[in-house]
Formats: structure tokens, C-alpha cells, sequence
């Protein structure tokens, strides 16, 4: 039965968490796999048989379009890879809870996409938002608890703004309408503004977009790093964009001054981040950062209204859950083996890991958008969007585009430095006495890893066969856009097979003349010691030290700029004041009595 | 189609045109180089012998070094020049577009300074890993001048990124250096890519006299050959992108070519003498040049490339 699908990806995942909490571990994690693996076929059907809306008591309640199609599908495969990655080297502790609440969110996070009812988008919504506190206080670091309050605080309270937000979205479109695909309002009013603002909070708190992007470094340092992959990493991604690009085509008809404001948001979530990425000395927060730098692009892509970009953007969100939560998986391995994520400690892993390396290698290649890598085919659709939208632009809104696309453009180059001194600090430079015995790491983690690498490369080169063919042309089709074509020029496969030409001849010159010899590392006369070992974290202390970057570090550090802290000041100090006019004194409660009866008074 | 690819590829534009004439214009700097200090300078097959002799020598490689990477580094900065100056030298000789625009070989040259930063770092030296740090650092301070110059082309040719469209344009309208802020442009992207390849004044991750030539100190013999390869094909490469972005291209008939060679010979002398005039500075003041003066002057320059003047 075709209708059956919906219900199926939602409950397989929702029953086996259930029936985990009272199995073996290793049960847990065959049966979590095998529903894994059926929800990648459920969604595989889904790509082909396009079931028909899902009614309830007349009310639609599921349904599908290519875009929740897509979402789904890259949903499945990234839960299915990290899974492999989970089965084998988790912490004892968190392992029996870690089962029940991986597959409980899947389960809501299919729920969300494939929602068509407002009331029930918002019910997995929010519950993928709770999963998502718990996996917070899976963490075993002294900052915790402190992380999964900020974690609930932020997301959980963007859910609240959505709840406003749908209500008045329900509200302005004529009819007690709920389902989201009949709904589609014009910011010509007030309301319709405000709205649009509270959904928009929701999706950027989710996917890590500036300014609701405080809680991501927090969580990725101190939640296990698996469910660090899988989150923030992954699917919170792809649900926040997936409402992002609700929000750009069906929900709102935006003009130009909102894409413009959206652009801008994406370009300052792109350098911010990744200028805080910079300084990091903590392995897991620099790669928190950067899951909030690279949202900026997707939200730039799917934010500035050019078809290109757009398709660019979803593009980028897909590639960015691979990379990313390669990055953080390869990560993982390094602190399973050497007991540590501190930049610091670390060093010279490249001899004794090396396929690791190798994979974190490509990951940060990737994210790093060097071609061939599959990060920079999307960022070359984005920028060429962006271009193209700027050609029909006067010369003002030019020049403001241009900004943004100057500052993504850098971000790029920011995010290579920082992944440079990421690569330094952990594989390259000198190996520390105490890591000299470390081994490479475990099959699972390696297969995980590997299929990653793997898709960066072929989304990469087969960029235009693979995803764009199957994937995002549908979705440009969908919407009635006209077809995908390129201004530019970028042909990844010929690029390739034309430098390993060279580089095999390269490689030929330098084996026929070869007479190698091995040899001690030179250091003019000096023995090489633990005392000269070179930090890649102190690569950017000139940056950090430069006016005016000083005073914004410093600032940012004092958390100046964190949302959650300044609500929390605002919040105290409402608080505070409150507490004054509550001195408990009778006479002054018998004065708020007597003003508050000749206010009433006055009214009536 | 495939025999013309690798025509492209090994022999014009490609290996053998920029290998040999990178090889003969390193003759140039260093014979220009010598006289700006009173010396005689090399005999003209100096480099290429200087070539063949290293590939013959032995080659050290370090113990605890990672070694696939210390030896593919170099292979691998050497193939992607290569491949810029195809991207680069079909629009300008051919007027034919191939693999790549403007924005791919601005990704494409970073790959080099991500190439020096691996290939020092994985030999486990500490002057290789500071050198690697400081190489970093500097493409942070002129990628961002860069990418604002490139844009000043882009925007003028009516955001066109294909590099025979900004050719195109040019050959219709004038050169891009014509305008102010074409002009302004040309002058900055002569000094990004002075950085580019780490010349004088901004030879900070090399060195010689602190930390021994940086990234490059551990490497000899063949490996080292492609090292110093590579650095002289940058010589083409990246006069060529200018000639390409600002000065109109090549028109290569009668007295065209004699303008071509002026036109290249004019870059390549003007690298030349600021790199013999300049002392190295700090790597903290090249990224306040950078980031606080060349920054702003660029912006200026894509400013006024949208008012059209």
C-alpha cells in the first residue's frame, strides 16, 4: 500500500526506539540499523511512487513534494552512515540511551519534513527539538548541563516563536487554512512581517544562521561527539534549511529588500563564525563554529531569490551534512585514541593515523571549497547566482550585494586558514612523546568515514550527473523555474583526468631519477625536542593581537554578541526589577491595590 | 578532441610552454636581479641546468616524516599550475574556454599555498611548520585584495565570469586598465601576486636568513627540482591572469605580437623591480598593508567599476 509510506518512515524508526529501551545493547544496535536501512528504502519508494496527500478525517495531514523527498532522503543516508560510525567504540555510559534516542530522532525528524498540517509540522518540530536536548546531557564534560540548558533555552524557544508565527500565518490567509502548501501570504502588512520574522527565527535557530547560532560550538564541545555529527551537524541542518526554503517559495512571496536582508544575515553568519573559528583551541568548537560559517552560505543561496543560488544553496546543504559530519566523525577517532580534543595536545597523528588523515583530508578540502571537492561546486553555483542577481540590480543594492558576495567569497579563504591550522594542529607538524604509541582506529569508524570521503569526491566531480540531475533539477522543475544553466565554466571530470596526467609525469620524472635516502629532521645543529614543537593553534595569534579584531575578540569572548546571554542579562534584569516593587511592605502593596483599582476604574 | 586536450595539456599552453618559459624568465630575474647588485648573473641555461642537476641529486627524506604526502606536495602544486596556465593560455591564445572560469582559478591558486603548507609541515621540521603558519597567514592578507581586483573585470564585462567573455569585452571596449578603476586594480593585483609568490618584500614564509628557506627546508633533490619548477612557472602563470584580466589580451598578428611581449615583459620587470627593491617586512605588518590599506583602495576600485568610470 503506497498511502502506508508516510506512516511507516515515522513509526518503524518511533517503535523500535521504544522497544530498545527494555532490549541488550546489542540488540539495540542491529535492530536501530536494520530500521535505518528500511527508511532508506521507505524513502527510496517514496522518490518513486510520489504517494498522494495523506488525509485525515479530511484534513491533510502528510504529504510529499520533491523537496521534502530530497530532505528525507539525505536524512536516511547520512542517520545510516553515522549509525555505522555509533555501532562500535561509543562510551559505555551513554550507550543503552544513546540506541533509544537516535532512532526516536529520525523518526521525528521524517516526521517534520513530510508534514503538511501546520499543528503536526510543528508537534515533530519540537520534538526532534527535545531529542536534541537530551543528546546534550549525554555529554560528559563539566559544562553540560550549562550546554544543554542554552541548547533547550535557544531551540526550545525558537519553537515558541514558530508557534506565533503559524498562528498569525493561519490567521492572515483568508479561511481557518492549516495546511502549509495552500498557505501563501505577501509582506504587504504588519503582521505578515512579524510573522515572517518568527518562522525565519525558528529556521536560523535551528540550522545555526546568525544570530541564533550560540548554541552550536557549545553543543558540538560538549555532547558526544557522535550525536555532535548527527545534529548539529546533519539533520538540524537539514531541517532548518529545508523551513528556509519553505519559507522562500511556497509560505511568503518576498521582495527584493527582504532577500537582500536575508543575503546579509547569511554573509555575516559566514564571517563571524568562522573569524571565531580562527582562534579556537578546542578541536570540536572550531568545528562547531564552522557548522554555523557555512549555514550563511546556504542561507545566502536559498535567501537571495536567484534560481541558481537557490539551487546552489540546497545544493550546499546537502554537501555540508557530508563534510562537516566527516569532520567531526574523523575528530572523533583522534579523541577515541589519544583521550583529547584540545588543539594543544595534539600533533604528527598523520604518521601513525593515516587514513584518517586521509579522510579528514578530504573533509577539509571539501568544506574549504577547493575543486575538485564537492564543497566547491555548490559554492560556485552560489557565487554565480549571486552574480547574476546582481547584474539586474541598481547600482546601491550592487554594491550591498557585492559586500556579501566579497565577504563569502573570503569566508572561504578563513575557513581554509582555519582548516589549515585543524590539519596542522592534529595530523601534521611534530608527534608529542605520549601519542607515539597510538594506533590507527577501528573499522567502523574508518567505513564511516571512507563513505563520506567517498561521496565528497563523486558529488564533486559528478556533480551535474548525480545530485543536480536527480536531486535538485526536480525540486527547480517543481516550482515552475526555468532550468538549471551555468554563465560560468567548471568542468570537474576533465579537470582531473587532465592533472593526473600531469601529476603521473611529475610522479615518473621524479621515480626514474630517484636515490632516496632517510635521514634524521634538520634543525641547524640542534637535537629535536619537545621544547620547539610548533602549535598550529598559535598560527593566528598576529590576527588575534590586530586592531580592531582585538577588541571584537575580546568582546566576543566576554560573550558580548551571544543572544542567550544578553536575554539572560535582559531576563535578570526584568527580574530584578520586579523583585524591587516587591519589597513586602504593607502599605506599598496596599498603594498597588488602590492604583490598580482606579486604573479599572478608569477603564470601565 | 582528445589529442587536442593533450596538446593543450603537455606542450601549448600547458608543461612544456610554461616550464621552458618560466625557466627562461627566472634567467631574466636573476641576470636583472645581479645587476641591480653590481654582479655579472647566471649564463642563460643556467636554470635548466640548475634543473637536471637537482633531479640527478639524492633526495632526504626524513625519518618520522608522512611521506606520501612530503612527495606528493610538490607533484601535486606542479599539476595544477600546469592546469591554470591551460585555463589561462586557451582564452589568451586559443579564445577558447576549457575547464574552468575566473572563480575556479581563483580556488585553483590556493591550492598551491595549501601544497607548500602540507608539504613543509609533514617533514616534522619546526622552521618548516612556522614557515607554514606564516604562508597561511599571507594568503590571508592578499586573497582578499585579490578577490576584490578579480572582481573589478567581472563587474566591468557586465558579470561575466568565463574568461573568454572578459577577453571578449575587452577587445570590444578597451582594456580594463584604461579605466580609474581598472588602473587602481591593475596596481593592486601587481602587488597581491608579488605575495602570490612569495617575492621580496613579502618572502616572510621562506626567509632565508631566520628560517631557512620555511616550508622548502627540508626537501633536496628531485623534489626540490619541482619546487623551484614550480615557483618559475608562476612567473607565466600569473603575469598571464593579469594580461588576461587587465590588459586586453593578445592580438597575435604583425605588430600584435610585438605588443604581447611587451605587454609580458612589462609585468614581469615590474615584479622584478620591486622585488629587488623592497626588504622583507613582518608578516603582522604585510596583513595590516593588506587587510587595513590594499583592503580599502580595492574596494574603492569595485566601487567605482559599478559607477562605470
Amino acid at each position: 500500500m503506497a498511502d502506508n509510506l508516510y506512516l511507516l518512515i515515522i513509526l518503524v524508526p518511533f517503535f523500535i526506539a521504544l522497544v530498545n529501551l527494555i532490549l541488550p545493547v546489542n540488540i539495540r544496535k542491529i535492530l536501530t540499523f536494520l530500521a535505518l536501512l528500511y527508511g532508506l528504502y521507505l524513502s527510496y519508494q517514496l522518490y518513486v511512487v510520489q504517494p498522494a496527500t495523506e488525509n485525515f478525517y479530511f484534513e491533510p495531514v502528510f504529504a510529499a513534494d520533491q523537496l521534502s523527498i530530497f530532505t528525507l532522503i539525505f536524512i536516511q543516508i547520512l542517520s545510516v552512515i553515522i549509525l555505522i560510525f555509533s555501532l562500535k567504540g561509543l562510551e559505555k555510559q551513554i550507550e543503552r540511551a544513546f540506541f533509544v534516542l537516535y532512532p526516536m530522532t529520525v523518526a521525528f525528524c521524517n516526521g517534520v519534513v513530510i508534514s503538511e498540517n501546520m499543528i503536526v509540522f510543528l508537534a515533530f518540530w519540537g520534538m526532534s527539538g527535545i531529542t536534541l536536548y537530551l543528546f546534550a546531557l549525554l555529554g560528559r564534560t563539566a559544562d553540560t548541563p550549562q550546554t544543554a540548558k542554552k541548547t533547550f533555552i535557544i531551540v526550545g524557544g525558537s519553537d515558541a516563536f514558530l508557534l506565533m508565527g503559524f498562528v498569525l500565518m493561519g490567521f492572515i490567509h483568508a479561511g481557518n487554512e492549516w495546511s502549509l502548501s495552500a498557505i501563501h501570504i505577501s509582506l504587504n502588512s504588519g503582521w505578515a512581517i512579524v510573522a515572517f520574522i518568527f518562522v525565519l527565527m525558528a529556521a536560523f535557530a535551528k540550522a545555526g544562521g546568525f544570530p541564533m547560532h550560540t548554541w552550536v560550538p557549545q553543543f558540538s564541545k560538549d555532547a558526544p561527539v557522535e550525536s555532535a555529527a548527527f545534529l548539529p551537524a546533519s539533520l538540524d541542518k537539514l531541517l532548518g534549511i529545508y523551513l528556509l526554503a519553505r519559507m522562500v517559495t511556497t509560505l511568503f512571496s518576498i521582495d527584493l529588500l527582504v532577500n537582500m536582508i536575508i543575503v546579509t544575515l547569511g554573509a555575516l553568519t559566514v564571517i563571524t563564525a568562522v573569524m571565531m573559528a580562527m582562534i579556537q583551541h578546542n578541536g570540536r568548537k572550531l568545528l562547531g563554529y564552522h557548522a554555523v560559517s557555512q549555514v550563511g552560505y546556504m542561507i545566502m543561496g536559498v535567501g537571495s531569490g536567484s534560481v541558481l543560488a537557490f539551487a546552489g544553496g540546497l545544493f550546499h546543504m546537502i554537501n555540508h551534512t557530508i563534510y562537516k559530519s566527516n569532520l567531526f566523525l574523523t575528530l572523533g577517532s583522534v579523541e577515541k585514541k589519544t583521550q583529547s580534543n584540545n588543539l594543544d595536545d595534539l600533533g604528527g597523528l598523520g604518521r601513525v593515523m593515516p587514513i584518517t588523515f586521509i579522510m579528514a583530508l578530504i573533509g577539509a578540502l571539501s568544506i574549504s571549497g577547493i575543486p575538485p571537492f564537492n564543497g566547491f561546486f555548490s559554492k560556485w553555483m552560489i557565487y554565480q547566482g549571486l552574480l547574476q542577481k546582481t547584474a539586474e540590480l541598481t547600482a546601491g543594492y550592487q554594491i550591498w550585494m557585492l559586500v556579501c558576495l566579497i565577504l563569502a567569497i573570503f569566508g572561504s579563504a578563513l575557513t581554509l586558514a582555519s582548516f589549515m591550522k585543524f590539519i596542522h594542529a592534529v595530523f601534521l607538524g611534530q608527534l608529542p612523546e605520549n601519542l607515539k604509541t597510538v594506533k590507527e582506529t577501528v573499522f567502523n569508524h574508518w567505513l564511516a568515514t571512507g563513505l563520506l570521503s567517498l561521496l565528497c569526491i563523486v558529488f564533486g566531480i559528478f556533480a551535474v550527473q548525480i545530485p543536480l540531475r536527480l536531486f535538485i533539477a526536480p525540486i527547480v522543475a517543481e516550482q515552475g523555474w526555468a532550468v538549471l544553466g551555468f554563465p560560468g565554466l567548471y568542468k570537474p571530470l576533465l579537470i582531473v583526468l587532465l592533472f593526473l596526467v600531469i601529476f603521473l609525469i611529475g610522479w615518473l620524472v621524479f621515480m626514474l631519477t630517484r636515490n632516496i635516502r632517510y635521514d634524521d629532521v634538520y634543525l641547524g645543529g640542534m637535537s629535536p625536542s619537545e621544547k620547539f614543537r610548533v602549535l598550529g593553534t598559535e598560527f593566528y595569534n598576529e590576527v588575534r593581537s590586530m586592531q580592531p579584531f582585538k577588541a571584537l575578540y575580546d568582546a566576543a569572548e566576554k560573550r558580548f554578541f551571544d543572544v542567550y546571554e544578553l536575554g539572560k542579562n535582559l531576563t535578570f534584569a526584568l527580574s530584578g526589577l520586579l523583585q524591587k516593587l516587591h519589597p513586602g511592605q504593607l502599605q506599598l502593596y496596599l498603594l498597588y491595590i488602590l492604583i490598580g483599582t482606579l486604573i479599572f476604574i478608569w477603564v470601565i | 578532441m582528445i589529442a587536442e586536450y593533450l596538446f593543450f595539456i603537455l606542450i601549448f599552453p600547458g608543461l612544456l610552454f610554461t616550464a621552458v618559459l618560466g625557466l627562461i624568465v627566472g634567467w631574466v630575474d636573476r641576470k636583472v636581479s645581479a645587476r641591480f647588485q653590481f654582479r655579472v648573473g647566471p649564463p642563460f641555461f643556467q636554470n635548466f641546468n640548475d634543473f637536471f642537476k637537482l633531479l640527478g641529486k639524492e633526495t632526504i627524506i626524513v625519518k618520522d616524516s608522512i611521506h606520501y604526502m612530503f612527495i606528493t606536495a610538490p607533484l601535486i602544486a606542479f599539476g595544477m599550475l600546469v592546469i591554470v596556465s591551460v585555463m589561462v593560455g586557451t582564452a589568451l591564445f586559443y579564445n577558447q574556454g576549457f575547464g574552468g572560469d575566473i572563480i575556479v582559478i581563483m580556488y585553483l591558486l590556493m591550492v598551491y599555498s595549501v601544497m607548500v603548507i602540507f608539504g613543509g609541515a609533514s617533514s616534522g621540521n619546526v622552521y618548516s611548520s612556522i614557515g607554514a603558519g606564516r604562508e597561511i597567514k599571507l594568503l590571508l592578507g592578499d586573497e582578499l585584495v585579490f578577490i576584490l581586483i578579480t572582481l573589478v573585470p567581472i563587474i566591468q564585462s557586465g558579470y561575466q565570469l568565463q574568461l573568454t567573455e572578459i577577453l571578449q569585452f575587452q577587445f570590444m571596449n578597451g582594456a580594463v586598465i584604461a579605466s580609474l578603476s581598472g588602473f587602481i586594480a591593475f596596481v593592486l593585483g601587481l602587488i597581491a601576486i608579488q605575495a602570490k609568490m612569495t617575492l621580496p618584500p613579502f618572502h616572510i614564509p621562506e626567509a632565508e636568513t631566520e628560517l631557512v628557506e620555511g616550508p622548502l627546508m627540508e626537501y633536496s633533490g628531485g623534489l626540490l627540482a619541482f619546487w623551484k619548477l614550480n615557483h618559475f612557472m608562476m612567473y607565466v602563470v600569473f603575469p598571464l591572469l593579469l594580461i588576461l584580466l587587465f590588459l586586453g589580451g593578445f592580438h597575435l598578428q604583425g605588430l600584435g605580437i610585438l605588443w604581447a611581449v611587451l605587454k609580458y615583459l612589462l609585468i614581469v620587470v615590474l615584479i622584478i623591480i620591486i622585488k629587488n627593491t623592497n626588504p622583507r617586512v613582518r608578516i603582522d605588518s604585510a596583513l595590516n598593508f593588506f587587510w587595513k590599506y590594499a583592503t580599502p583602495l580595492a574596494f574603492v576600485a569595485v566601487i567605482l567599476a559599478v559607477l562605470g568610470v
